[in-house]
Order: C-alpha cells, then structure tokens, then sequence
C-alpha cells in the first residue's frame, strides 16, 4: 500500500476553514494547516493542538477492542458485506411534504472558507477541495464518524464481495439521479473512473485509489481507454474487479476520485466544466468568485432528505473571523487565541456560543531522520524527548487546547494504548541520556535545522518553546526553516531533511495506517528512515493475524519500541476544541474526522441574523 | 513635444519587456517547483512530470518567456499554477476592478481632506494653527496600518456597530468606508503639504496683491486666485500619485477581507505562480508607464519649461 | 543631526580638508536653524533615544530575547517585564529594543548601499559623464521603477533568501566564521536586496539632477580647463553640491525602510526567529493575515501596541526632521 492520505479523513475541515479567518496557527480545535497565511494549505501539515479537557471514555481499553473487531469485521470482511444504514438515513423518499422539513426549510448559512484548489473531484487531492466536493459530488461508499461502522454505502444501496475477495458488485440506489435531473447509472461510475484514469484528465491520485482495478492502469498509461475490470451488469449494478484480495479497496471508494461525474456537464463544459457541475451531492454550485465567494445551494434532487438550507455562503476573502462573528457577518467561527479567555468567561455573552467540537484523529510530532547525525544516536534523541515539559507547554501557552502526546496511536483510536509508556519530561533522565549519547559534547554536534511546512516567520510557539526547553535543559541549540508545504513534502519525502514537524491523520480506522505505514522499514513514506527488524517482525505477523485482539496487541508492542527507540518526538493529540456557533444555528456538528455536514443544519428565522 | 511623446511611447513596450523579464527570471532562482505545488500533495513523479511538459517547465527560461510574451501579446496571459485551468486575466480581472475601486474612493479620502486642509493650513500661516494641523496630518500619516485597520474595526464596527467589518460590495456600500479612510487619510498629509505649499506660492505672487489692489473683497480673492492657481500644479501630481495607488492596499485588503488584487497577488508569490506574478507586474507596470507618461504630457502643457528640459 | 552636531567639534586645519569647510559651516548653520525648531528637536531627542536603546540593546535589553518563561505568559506590564510579556513569556520590552536594534542595522544598510553608495556614485557618474552611463542607469532604474513596489519586494525576499542562506551555511562550514547564520546576517542581506531597486533609484536621480545643474556652472569649467581630473573635480567640486539634497532624501528613507522591514517580516519573509524585529512581533500577534489584529487589540494591546508606537514615532520622527532639514538646506525648494 502507498501513501496515505492525511485527507482520505480530511483534516480538519472546518479548522482550515476558519483558520485562515480566526486565527493564526492555533485555530480553534482539531488540526490546522501549517501557517495561516492567505494561501489555503493541504490539511495536516502541522497540527494543531487544540483542546486538551481529559479525553472522553473514548480512550477506555475494552472499547479500543471492540472497536477493534467491529471494524475488523465492517472493513476487512470478507463475507458479504452488506450495508446497514443507520437509523436516521433509512429515509430514502425525497422529502418534499414533510411538514419538519418545512418548518425547518430555507436560510442562508454563512461562514468563512477558503479557495478550493479544484472541484473536480478526480483532481482533489487538498482538504480544502474535498470539503467542497464533499458536499456537490458522492460517490458509492462514504465515511462516517460512527467508529464502529466507519465506512457505509453512499450511492452505492449494497455491495457484495465475493469468495476471493477480488470481485466486488455494487448496487446502485434506485432512482439515482444527478443535480440536473439526469439519471445515475452504473454506466456513469465507469465512465467517471476510466474518466479519472485518463491521462488528460491529470488526476495524481488515481492510481492509488483506483489503481487496484484489473485494467485501469493500461488507462493510466493510455493504452487503453476502457478497463476490462468495471463492468456494467445493468443499469443499477457495477461489478468491479481488483488485481487481488484487497480488505482496504472498499475504503478508498469513499475518496473523491472515485465520486460519479456527469459525462454531458463534463464534455459540455471543457476544461472549465466544474464552473457549473453537476453532481449527486446534497448541494449544488451555484456560484463562485475565485478570492470572493463560494455559494451553494441546496440539491432537490439529492437521493436522501435535501439540506433544510437554502444556501451556504463561503466568505473566501477572509478578514477578522471573530470580529465578523460578533458583528454577525458569518455564523461559526473559530476562536483566536488572542480572544480564547475573553469567550470563554461565562460572564461574557459570547460565552453562550461556544461548542465543544470532538477531538479529531491525528497525531503531530517532531520527526528524526535516523539516518542523519546527531538524529543516528536513539540516546540523543531520548534525551530531547525527555527534556520536552509538553504538559507545561500544553497549560501555559497554549490554553490546555492541546493534549500532549506520547506514541504515534492517538486515545479513541482502533489499538490505542492507555498503558503506553511515554518518554514523559524527566530532566534527569533526559541528562543521562545526553551524557550516553556520542553527541554530549556540543563540539560534535551538526548545526541542527529543524523544518517546519510555511512560508517563513515564526514557526508554531510551541516549537518555539520546545527549542528554548532544548537549549535551557541540555544546550542543544537549534534553527528553524520554513518551507511551502508542498516543497517541504517532496523533501520529506526524500528523506532530506534532517529533522521536521509534521502531523499524522489515519487513512482508514486500523492502527496499520499508523504504526506500520509510518515505521516498517520498508514503507515509502517511513519518513524518519527508522528500521528494526523487531518491529518489521511484529508488523508482519500483525498484517496476517486474523485475531483483531491479538493483532492490536502485535502493533501496541511494535508502537512500544518505537517510541522507546525515540524516532518521534510525539507532540500532540487531536483534541476536543472549542468554536462559536450562533443561537440560531442547529445541527451544526463537526466529526472526528474532521468534516462538517453541512446537510443538517437549520436556522432558527426568528432569531437569525 | 511630439518627438518627446513618441520617443515615450516606444520606449514603454521595451520598458514593459524587461520589466517582466526581470519578475519571470526571479522564478527561476526560487527554490520550489511550480509543478510540484500543482500537483498537490499525494502525486506520483509521472503526474508531476506530465505537468511540466505540459506547462513547458523543462525549457530554458528566456524561451518560456519568449513564449509568455508571444501569448500575451495575443491577449493570452497564460494559466495559473493555483487554480488550474483557470485563465490569468479572468482571474486577475475582478480582483484588479476591486483594488481600483478601493483605491478610487481612499484617493477621493485623500484629497477631499488633503486638498482643503492644505488650503486652511497656508491661510494661517504664522498662527499656531498651521503647524499644529501639519504635526497632526502627519502623526496621522505615520501611524501603522496595523494599528488603525483594527482599531477602525473595533470602533467603529464592534463598539458603535455602524458599518460592518469586512467584506467588499463595491465602492459606493458602507463596506467601502473603513478600507478608504484607513488608506486615505494618512494620504492626506502628502497632500496637505502639497497645497499648502502651492497655496504659499500663490499667496507670494504679485497679482493676488493687485487683486487686492483693484478692491476685490477678500473672500472673492481666496476662492477665484488663489485656490484655482494653487490647485493647477496639483494637477500635475495627480497622475503620478494615482500611479501610486496600485498595490497600496495590500494589508488593508488582509485585515478587511477585500477580494483584491493584492491578496491573489500574495497567494501568488507564496505558489509560485508564475503566470499570475508576471501578468500582474506587466499589467501593474503598464499602467504606471501609462500615468507617468500622462503625468509627464500634463505637466509639460502646464509648466512649458519642462519642454527644455527633457 | 548626531553627525551635524560631531561636525562641530572638527577642527578643520588642514589644508587637505579646507575645501570641506563648506559643507562643514553649512552642516553648523544646519544644526543652529534645527535647535531653533522645536518640533524637529524633539524629534532628534525621539531619535537619540530610540537608537540609543537599539544599539546598546545588549546593555539595555532586561532578559534574553529568546528567553521564554512559561511561568509568566501573557503578563500585563509589571516592574519586571516593563511593557508585559508575550505568549512564550518572553520580555516584550527586551525584543522591542533588539527589534530597533535590528531595524537600526537594516536601515544603515540599506540607506547606506542604495542612497549613498550607488545613489551618489550612479547618480554623479550619469549626471557629470552623460552619455551611455547616463542612459543605461535611468533606463534601468526606470525599468525598476515601473515594477509595483510590494510585488518587487515580495518576490525578491521571497526568492533569493535560500540562495543567501546557503551561502551563509557555506561560509559557517567552510570558514572559521560561524554564527553568520544567527546573526541575521540573511535577514539583512535579503532585505537589503529587496528594498535596493526601490531605494537607489530615487536617491541616484536627486543626485543626477543636481550634478546636472552644476556641472557646467564656471567653477567647475575652470576647474576642468585647468586641466584638474575627473574624479578631484566630482569629489571637491560636485560632491559638496549634491550632499545637502542626499541627506534630505536619506532623512526620509530612513522611516521608509523602517515600516518596509515592518511589513515584510509581517508576512514572514523579513527577518527571522529567534532574531526579534518590529514587523515579527507584529506579524506574530496578528496572525500574519492580520485576521487577529483585533482580537490583540482587544485582549492584550500592549502586545501589539509596543513595536507599533516604535514604528510610529521612528516615521514620524524621521519626517519631521526630513521636514526641518529640506528646509533648512534647501530654502529655494518649494
């Protein structure tokens, strides 16, 4: 398996949102975007910590294992999978008498946003186009936040799988159709994959979520135009088959490449087709000014309930996200921290206003290069694990609106470990270990750069005071770069950099999209170039353990000698965080994962703006 | 005169060239790689590849110039690297009418109490009112933007509520009024000084004194002679400062979320995209050898020794 | 005016250095009219002030710029941190005072390679030789010109800084040197660089045109009939001529370069940590969007106000005594 994806859970939407609005590096809850300048960024660059408030029962041992096996049985099923929709979807009728829906029906709902570097799907790559196109287009499979039933059938009414796991056949709602009234057939899935695959189309991500299908990469490399492994049944059924047995195939039907397209709007509309798409998402597009405004409009012909909005209006000019609050120019907003004491007095109005979002899943940290000196001395690099008061850091500067970290597994995560030993702040320790290392004397040390994604300035205050704790506890000096992240990507990539700060989201809900992803030797995106073969042992007979409890331990002992061998310096956990949101807005709820439904919300008329 | 005019006008094209060459050449000194940024985050190496032979990335420089500028000609300012597909001048278009309008009413701020002032200023020259107004215009001029944009906003828009926060709705919606007094009263002061001192000028010239001798009341003196003669080198300074005004915005537009040129054109430097920097320094600088070059036609019909001169 | 006021004191004996007497007397007569106005004294005492902190800022400065103290962030003014402390609980006043340090020396590199050094050897070279000289400095510095200020100086800083930072590294490995990077060497050669094509080309046509205007005055002809070389002639002759508008012109570039440096640390490609300057302090409470500007203002203004007031009282105070020197130097003009 390939990259992962920090957006496949696209990092904290709403945060990058309202980042470039409220705030600055620390934005509200959940992760931001390295730096908040004017240019919308990829999501998890850097996190950001958030919340801390002592995580919900979430973290609990017992609950991490049945979490566990649910997902071991939702995902990696290899019987006949089929969908179970939750309770409050079983609603297929397009609701259009319903007297709730009425009373709850219309308004304008506004926030800030940011621009979306595309809206085609097929070229999505950024959290901030998938958060748009999320919302105009869908695709067979969705994720949800429901951690025990984590990726459910969108368009897609049920899937089977079969024996092998190679055949896949999905069947189609029935009476699907696009925005334009147009009907969805299992044809047009073909038509937008082999689309997507096609190499004018330009998409840099297909192969890895599409690439699995027998035939498609003949596509990719234009050899082809049709892969034999799509094939039409009829009109609601599409059979897919993939080049082996796959578990994780089903998950990656949930990325916006492999969303339906509407083949009319695309050859209709060239190359600027998604100025008016059409797609089957519970929104349309209504308009949109490239740096002004991004308005959406509700889908009446959208498979399930429409959106009770009659519009969303994305302010993508920016300005002061709190003072544009306060003067009732958008409806959420995040909280700079500038203004996080003053909202979150009880005496002050706002205080009415402020909604605790869930933590999300993610987990940021300072990378060593293994390879690269003094990062090649695991004493050296335990020594400025210990040295890190991350607690303290977390407390005094950053309104406990981070949770300290200790291992790659963040708490609520499938194979989360409570019993995990962290390398806590221990300055003794942290001096004895210093004194081990071959790089005690300061004469023998390498200048020492650490990278973070930006455009230059000040890096994150927390890095600022983790290098100041460095330098007072033990008198490791250091220097910080700023790079564009997309740069600062290729470079980590390609192992030049000698130490870095980064964030983690998981691809998909199994502790394999942290632990084995980040840390086998052989991984191409095993950043830090860490290698033992203790490790590669336990995550290889991980991969093959059927027992989803035994497999979980297998990687908590892989996880425990990593960050015993210190190749992290782990800084923090996605944690609850905190936004405003008006009075008058309901069924505005963030997930863990990072997204926003938008398809919920209703306005009260009465006390709106 | 002719020859003068001529000889400008020509020399703009080249100027205008070398300008742009001068932007594009700095892209290839700059670390990154627009089709790396393009491709975003998760590409393979043969997308990003298929990106630049697309976009011509491999060529030598001056060649992707060359053809830039053949393209532009055409009136084809290439493709952003940020928003693909999109057309440059469709994208600068909107954001360029924005930022003018901006500028347009601070400029209309500026000299709607610059102009006046000055005029007040010089008519007491010698009482402590003038220099008191001078010391004033000018603290006012040397205050930060980063101070009075939220300051503005905080007052008049939080506190007192008048007028909203951010937001752009054309220039004659209460939006336009933070964003022009914070650009267009530290202006003032330039212009302040620039008629006050005309104004003097005027004041020491011969004929207002025979105005006065021919018995004209004092008042008919001040508007008639005075502030026409005194506005009528002012003139001249119009066009050059209206020049000026491109790009003067900038952090205003940050701070009151203005959908303006100089936000894309921030974005664009941090993307690297290329396409959009050289369009916006080709049209930028267009539009400067344009008013510098009016400037210097107005003046010359205005002041006839500058003939000599050039 | 640190320097009208020194000029005082020199003894001008020797007959090498009679030819300066000019100057010197003119510089005196300066000095004499600025003590006469009031505000342009204040000004001066402003600015004594202001750079007498910035250059003993290691003497001055409380604590370590860099220094935080997690026990104390956010700390409103006290007797300890005289103007607060920032979110790290570092000294708000140490940084504002090594930030005017940093501005100090950016503004004498600036001022002095682009006014001074290319202005007035650019500017005399095309003014007294004419010809190809002359062409190719205006048309270049027009080229130059015509580019939009904020574009030239975003993109330059935002281009060459790796470049220079490489060879700051280089130097550090392959040379005794070290600390070139710490030092903020980069920072200043990059700004330097990218507040150069605004800077010189004003200061190079002030001093082209005056050149123009005397060279062909009689002195200067018999000068060059009596067979004195080029350079005696441009060093005693026009150099003293041209000085009086170069100090003008230098008098407001100096706030210039002050709010420039503002601004492009501001969006984060100034000057960079540790190393303190007025626009990162700015830049870091703002949110570098600017977007919690307001929120500062609000919560905690001292935070942003300090390095504002500096910046503030350093342009006004440069103006007001850019003011008080045209007039006093230049009385004809204007």
């Amino acid at each position: 398996m390939k990259f992962v994806p920090k957006l496949l859970i696209a990092g904290a939407v709403l945060a990058t949102m309202l980042v470039f609005a409220c705030a600055s590096e620390e934005p509200t809850a959940t992760p931001v975007p390295p730096t908040a300048t004017t240019v919308p960024q990829p999501p998890t660059a850097t996190p950001v910590p958030p919340e801390p408030t002592p995580a919900p029962n979430l973290s609990v041992a017992p609950t991490a294992t049945a979490i566990a096996e649910a997902t071991a049985e939702a995902v990696a099923a290899e019987e006949t999978a089929t969908a179970v929709m939750e309770e409050a979807e079983v609603v297929t009728e397009r609701v259009v008498d319903d007297p709730e829906f009425d009373a709850r029906r219309g308004g304008v709902f506004r926030m800030l946003g940011s621009d979306p570097t595309t809206l085609d799907p097929a070229l999505t790559t950024d959290s901030t186009s998938y958060d748009y196109v999320l919302k105009i287009f869908g695709g067979l499979m969705r994720l949800t936040d429901d951690p025990s039933n984590p990726i459910v059938p969108d368009l897609a009414e049920s899937f089977t799988v079969s024996q092998e796991g190679t055949v896949y056949r999905f069947k189609l709602r029935d009476d699907l159709v696009f925005s334009d009234g147009s009907p969805v057939t299992a044809f047009d899935f073909k038509w937008s994959w082999e689309r997507a695959a096609a190499p004018d189309t330009g998409s840099t991500v297909v192969k890895e979520f599409l690439g699995d299908i027998v035939g498609i990469n003949d596509v990719i490399e234009g050899n082809a135009t049709s892969a034999e492994g799509i094939t039409v049944i009829d009109e609601t059924t599409l059979e897919v088959q993939i080049d082996g047995p796959k578990p994780y195939f089903i998950a990656k039907l949930t990325y916006p490449v492999t969303f339906v397209v509407n083949q009319d709007n695309i050859e209709a509309g060239g190359e600027t087709w998604t100025d008016d798409p059409v797609g089957t998402g519970p929104f349309i597009l209504k308009d949109y000014e490239i740096g002004v405004s991004l308005v959406l409009a509700r889908n009446d012909n959208f498979w399930d309930r429409p959106p009770f909005l009659d519009e969303v209006h994305f302010n993508l000019a920016g300005g002061s996200s709190m003072a544009m609050y306060e003067n009732d120019e958008i409806h959420v907003s995040g909280i700079p921290f500038a203004a996080y004491e003053r909202v979150t007095d009880p005496n002050e109005p706002l205080y009415q206003d402020v909604v605790d979002v869930p933590a999300e899943f993610f987990t940021s940290y300072i990378g060593f290069n293994v390879k690269m000196a003094p990062f090649d001395d695991a004493h050296f690099r335990r020594a400025l694990n210990y040295a890190v008061d991350k607690e303290l850091i977390a407390e005094a500067v950053l309104n406990n609106r981070a949770r300290p970290a200790y291992g790659p597994i963040p708490p609520g995560f499938i194979g989360f470990n409570p019993d995990l030993e962290g390398l806590r702040f221990d300055l003794e320790k942290a001096e004895e270990e210093l004194a081990m290392s071959e790089y005690a004397d300061p004469d023998s040390r390498p200048r020492i750069v650490l990278t973070t994604s930006g455009t230059g300035g000040s890096p994150p205050v927390w890095l600022q005071a983790i290098a100041d704790m460095w330098d007072r506890y033990l008198g490791v000096t250091i220097e910080f770069q700023e790079v564009e992240w997309a740069t600062f990507l290729q470079e980590v990539d390609n192992y030049r950099l000698q130490v870095f700060s980064l964030a983690w989201s998981p691809d998909y809900p199994d502790p394999h999209t942290f632990v084995d992803v980040l840390f086998r030797s052989d991984s191409q995106i095993n950043s830090t170039q860490y290698s033992n073969a203790e490790v590669d042992a336990l995550l290889d007979s991980a991969t093959t353990e059927p027992d989803p409890a035994r497999r979980v331990q297998l990687y908590q002992e892989a996880e425990q000698i990593i960050v015993n061998e210190a190749a992290w310096l782990p800084l923090w956990w996605g944690s609850e965080g905190k936004i405003l949101v008006k009075q008058s807005v309901n069924g505005f709820a963030l997930s863990p994962l990072g997204s926003f439904t938008l398809r919920d919300v209703w306005l009260e008329k009465e006390i709106d703006f | 005169m002719l020859i003068y005019t001529s000889r400008r006008l020509l020399w703009t094209p080249v100027l205008l060239f070398v300008a742009g060459l001068f932007i594009f050449s700095l892209g290839s000194v700059a670390p990154g790689d627009p089709a790396e940024l393009m491709a975003g985050q998760r590409a393979d190496p043969e997308a990003i590849e298929r990106i630049r032979e697309r976009l011509g990335l491999d060529d030598p420089f001056l060649m992707q110039y060359m053809r830039y500028i053949a393209d532009a000609l055409k009136g084809d300012f290439g493709e952003s690297y940020r928003y693909r597909g999109r057309d440059v001048f469709e994208l600068l278009g909107p954001k360029l009418r924005v930022s003018l309008e901006l500028n347009l009413v601070s400029y209309v701020v500026t000299l709607v109490i610059g102009l006046p002032l000055g005029f007040w200023a010089a008519m007491r020259q010698g009482t402590w009112k003038d220099p008191t107004m001078t010391t004033i215009m000018l603290l006012i001029y040397a205050l930060p933007v980063f101070f009075t944009a939220p300051f503005l906003i905080l007052v008049f828009a939080l506190w007192l509520d008048w007028i909203p926060v951010s937001g752009w709705s054309g220039m004659f919606s209460t939006h336009a009024v933070l964003p022009a007094v914070t650009i267009g009263l530290p202006g003032a002061f330039v212009f302040m000084r620039f008629m006050r001192a005309s104004t003097l000028d005027v004041l020491g010239q011969e004929y207002v004194r025979t105005a006065h001798g021919k018995g004209m009341g004092h008042m008919t003196v001040n508007r008639r002679h005075i502030a026409r003669n005194a506005l009528l080198p002012i003139i001249t300074i119009l066009g050059f400062s209206l020049a000026g005004l491109f790009g003067g915005s900038l952090i205003v537009e940050l701070i009151y979320g203005i959908p303006g040129v100089s936000r894309l054109a921030l974005e664009a430097v941090f993307q690297r995209d290329y396409p959009v920097l050289t369009a916006l320094t080709l049209l930028g600088a267009g539009m400067l050898a344009l008013a510098n070059l009016v400037a210097d036609i107005m003046y010359s019909v205005i002041d006839p020794r500058i003939r000599l001169r050039s | 005016m640190n320097r009208a006021g020194s000029s005082e004191t020199a003894r001008i004996d020797s007959p090498v250095l009679a030819e300066m007497e000019a100057p010197d007397s003119f510089l005196r007569h300066a000095w004499n009219q600025l003590r006469k106005r009031k505000l342009a004294l204040f000004a001066v005492c402003v600015l004594a002030v202001l750079y007498t902190l910035g250059i003993f800022a290691p003497l001055v400065a409380t604590h370590d710029y860099s220094e935080t103290n997690l026990a104390k962030t956010e700390a409103a003014p006290d007797t300890e941190n005289w103007l607060g402390t920032d979110r790290l609980g570092r000294d708000i006043f140490s940084r504002v005072v090594w930030g005017i340090q940093t501005t100090i020396i950016l503004t004498v590199i600036t001022i002095l390679t682009a006014s001074v050094f290319l202005g007035l050897a650019l500017g005399m070279a095309a003014g007294y030789l004419r010809g190809a000289v002359d062409i190719i400095t205006m048309r270049t510095g027009e080229v130059v010109a015509v580019v939009p200020d904020f574009l030239l100086v975003l993109i330059i800083a935002a281009t060459v800084r790796p470049r220079i930072k490489e060879f700051g590294y280089w130097i550090e490995d392959n040379t005794p040197i070290s600390g070139v990077i710490s030092s903020g060497a980069v920072d200043y050669i990059v700004l330097g660089l990218a507040f150069l094509p605004l800077s010189w080309f004003g200061a190079m046509r002030l001093i082209r045109g005056q050149t123009l205007a005397i060279r062909d005055a009689p002195y200067v002809d018999a000068a060059r009939s009596m067979g004195v070389g080029t350079p005696t002639i441009l060093i005693r002759h026009i150099l003293p001529n041209v000085i009086t508008p170069l100090v003008v012109s230098v008098s407001f570039g100096m706030g210039a370069v002050a709010l420039g440096e503002v601004i492009a640390s501001f969006f984060g490609i100034g000057v960079q940590p540790p190393r303190p300057s007025l626009g990162v302090m700015i830049g870091d409470v703002t949110a570098r969007t600017g977007s919690a500007a307001v929120e500062t203002l609000r919560s905690h203004p001292e935070q942003l106000l300090s390095p504002i007031i500096v910046v503030w009282l350093m342009i006004f105070c440069w103006n007001i005594l850019g003011d008080a020197l045209n007039d006093i130097l230049n009385p004809r003009a204007r």
